[in-house]
């Protein structure tokens, strides 16, 4: 059986994670625009909950794995490697553009209720949605930027 | 006048027959950290930046400097 040492594990990690967010990015955004594109005209059906209830679980999950070390059933050595200084201004910086991302989308819907009636419940959905996946597919880009060259 | 921090890790690195995975792994950061400082793509704290040098058997202004565009 081949063992390897803490950094080659947070190296083989650190890069799945890489090629794994943004695809998990697409998932995710793709997910609440069949959600909308097949938006019934009464939402309140039981099904509708539990879209809403996965989407909520999707988005507390991903928001989970960007702002904490992710990897929770690795051991503490292999997830404080991880988090090694640059993840973390990667991850400041992927949070920045989450931030600005979310903004820009709250500008947008305010400007788009002119036109038609957004619900509340709508537009939250709406700015968490691309707040979360423009933080993560930043930091994704990021990760593997620095994984490239060596 | 643009200044940024210029580094000749990859040189001493090199010097010592390191590879950046066997610096990271002295340091306690992963070899893409050490990629990224190398390229000059991302700035250490000073903690790393000791770090490094300590690991490398220098004084970090060896290994660290200012340089303007």
């Amino acid at each position: 059986m081949t063992t390897f040492t803490i950094a080659e594990q947070a190296e083989q990690l650190s890069r799945r994670r890489a090629r794994m967010l943004p695809f998990l990015a697409v998932i995710y955004l793709t997910q609440q625009f069949v959600f909308f594109a097949a938006a019934p005209a009464d939402p309140e059906r039981a099904l509708d909950y539990v879209k809403i209830g996965a989407w909520v679980v999707l988005s507390a999950l991903l928001l989970a794995a960007l702002t904490t070390k992710g990897f929770w059933l690795q051991r503490k050595e292999v997830r404080d490697m991880i988090d090694d200084e640059g993840t973390r201004a990667h991850r400041v910086a992927a949070l920045g553009w989450g931030f600005v991302m979310a903004i820009l989308s709250a500008i947008a819907l305010f400007f788009l209720s002119i036109l038609e009636p957004i619900s509340a419940r709508e537009a939250i959905h709406v700015i968490v949605s691309l707040g979360i996946a423009a933080a993560i597919v930043r930091f994704a880009m990021l990760e593997r930027r620095a994984m490239r060259d060596a | 006048m643009r200044e940024k921090l210029a580094n000749r890790l990859k040189e001493k690195r090199g010097e010592l027959g390191l590879t950046q995975a066997a610096l990271a792994e002295a340091v306690g950061v992963t070899r893409k950290t050490v990629n990224t400082v190398e390229n000059g793509v991302f700035v250490p704290s000073t903690l790393l930046a000791l770090k490094l040098a300590g690991a490398l058997g220098v004084p970090v202004e060896a290994i660290f400097s200012i340089s303007t565009e």
